[in-house]
């Protein structure tokens, strides 16, 4: 069955009929819908947008974090981030999830999704976001020995302390005479 | 007759097996780090009981370099170099979601040159991976001739490649807003010629091996996907329409100048190893008729829009997503307005594929193992990233 393509701002009512007031802040951004929701709901909403008629987000694309403690002025918290998408309805869903950064947990979604097992286990050592539930939440990635979660914007790379990086990164920076 | 102490008759152990009572014991297997039919540095644990495979756990993270993390200190520029080493089988693939995410927050518009060649060079990369495939796959199962063929049909392709952007292995050809630069004088025409000898003689090749009864016995019934498991998964690419899902980013949600080319998608409806390895095969002839009809369509014109001096996207945030050798590969990018990505996140086809080989493995027979590896076509870097 050819997929057949639901405009952003159809997909974007569905998703609210479905998702009544779990789904906060509902938007369309290039196309896709975007919505936050807080943690306990997660698995209700991943649950409903997969089983949906209307939505029927299958496919499961990805779930990660950002952390935007630095992101602009005054900075902001950490979150989970679920993508998922329609493969009938060609219906992306970003589900942004904010958690509390000095003890994050999230329910896990590997009851719904069975792909999320590595992808939570990969958030769980790169942010020290804690998946409860979750079976088996070992490293995916990093030795178990591993001190710190890479990802999270207060890890900085040790090579760049010690020294900047070698030759001029911007044009604006580098040498006048060459080109 | 006698037997040795502590051997037990043959006799004891044969009506013991027969009447099902023999007690066996579960056995570890470890396959890899180091495997031929890994294409990478890849580890299986394997529980086996007898010839059967209890459960099978993949284990991953030997080449983890850390580009998520090395993308936030870089800019959009350098990047690029470094996501065309993501996936070493489709490099030029890799560069292009990261383009076209910053190109969309910077509403830069690319030349419709820019857009065909970008089509073509994906298509004749895209043929260079699967033909690789086409390769490791027999060779996996015994059968060395392919090897041979693919490679040499890869060659002229692989020369045009290297003629426009001086590389063979890693392009780093595209650019925010177009390509590095035009494709040299001769371009056309050697990639032509490669494009036609893949269809004059692929057909030939693919009775080599979907038509060979030792082939067809090895891979007919085994390793099956099913449909629901792979959506589940998040399985793209040869492996998701192997198990009849029609399922591809080019046709979905055309991106560059795909919606002008007529092309097929190719799915089969079983699932199993035998099908996987047949939409691989078939879509190789679909990316040589998209390459010969861009060809004749290739406008004249630039191959840069416009684009400042310095990349640098506004605040915002995209996810954008192309149809890779392998399956979808997607960018999440967020950028806070500086000439470096605040985060992106990197969503590659092979980890997702590869999270569903446990449960594709599970309850089938350590002789089937290699044949399922080989079929599930991963790429370590890609999953490592």
């Amino acid at each position: 069955m050819p997929a057949t393509k639901v405009a952003a701002q159809d997909a974007l009512g569905r998703v609210q009929a479905a998702l009544g007031d779990k789904a906060v802040e509902p938007q369309v951004n290039f196309g896709q819908v975007d919505i936050a929701c807080a943690p306990e709901h997660l698995v209700e909403v991943a649950s409903i947008l997969r089983d949906d008629p209307g939505l029927s987000c299958r496919f499961f694309t990805f779930l990660s974090a950002v952390d935007r403690s630095e992101f602009g002025d005054e900075g902001q918290g950490l979150e989970v981030l679920v993508h998922l998408y329609s493969p009938d309805h060609v219906l992306h869903v970003n589900i942004h999830v904010p958690v509390n950064p000095a003890a994050p947990v999230c329910p896990t979604l590997t009851g719904v999704f069975w792909g999320a097992s590595w992808h939570e286990r990969e958030t769980r050592e790169m942010f020290g976001i804690h998946f409860s539930g979750h079976p088996n939440l070992t490293n995916l990635y990093l030795p178990e020995d591993f001190e710190g979660h890479p990802l999270l914007k207060s890890f900085k790379l040790p090579s760049r302390l010690i020294k900047e990086w070698p030759g001029a990164k911007d044009p604006d920076e580098a040498a006048a005479g060459g080109r | 007759m006698a037997v040795a102490p502590g051997v037990r008759d043959a006799s004891e152990v044969a009506e013991e097996i027969s009447s099902g009572r023999l007690v066996t014991e579960e056995m570890l297997l470890n396959v890899g780090p180091q495997h031929p039919a890994t294409h990478g540095v890849f580890r299986l644990l394997a529980t086996i009981d007898g010839e059967k495979l209890v459960d099978a756990e993949p284990v991953i993270g030997y080449m983890h370099r850390g580009y998520e993390k090395l993308v936030e200190q870089r800019d959009y520029r350098q990047i690029t170099n470094l996501v065309s080493r993501m996936d070493w089988l489709s490099n030029i693939q890799n560069e292009l979601p990261l383009a076209m995410a910053v190109e969309s927050l910077m509403e830069i518009e690319v030349p419709p040159r820019a857009q065909y060649l970008r089509v073509i060079m994906c298509e004749l990369n895209r043929i260079l991976n699967h033909l690789m495939f086409f390769a490791s796959f027999g060779a996996e199962l015994g059968a060395i001739t392919p090897t041979f063929y693919a490679f040499r049909e890869r060659e002229d392709i692989q020369m045009a490649m290297e003629a426009a952007t001086g590389g063979r292995m890693h392009f780093g050809f595209f650019r925010p807003g177009g390509l590095k630069e035009d494709v040299p004088r001769g371009f056309i025409a050697q990639a032509l010629k490669g494009v036609r000898q893949v269809i004059d003689r692929l057909p030939d090749y693919e009775n080599l091996l979907l038509g060979n009864e030792i082939f067809k016995q090895r891979t007919i019934g085994v390793g099956v996907l099913e449909k629901e498991v792979a959506y589940s998964y998040g399985v793209s690419g040869p492996i998701a329409r192997g198990s009849g899902i029609d399922f591809d980013v080019r046709k979905d949600e055309p991106y560059l100048v795909y919606d002008q080319f007529d092309f097929q998608v190719s799915t089969a409806p079983n699932g199993d190893c035998f099908d996987r390895f047949w939409v691989l095969v078939h879509e190789v002839v679909e990316s040589a008729k998209i390459v010969e009809q861009a060809f004749e369509g290739l406008p004249s014109g630039p191959v840069m829009g416009k684009v400042p001096r310095v990349v640098q996207a506004p605040v915002g945030e995209i996810y954008v997503r192309s149809e890779n050798s392998l399956g979808e590969l997607g960018m999440y990018l967020i950028s806070d307005g500086d000439r470096r990505p605040y985060r992106l996140k990197i969503r590659t086809p092979s980890y997702n594929n590869v999270s569903a080989l446990g449960h594709v493995l599970r309850d089938t027979f350590v002789s089937d193992m290699i044949a399922i590896l080989g079929s599930f076509f991963f790429v370590l870097g890609d999953i490592d990233r």
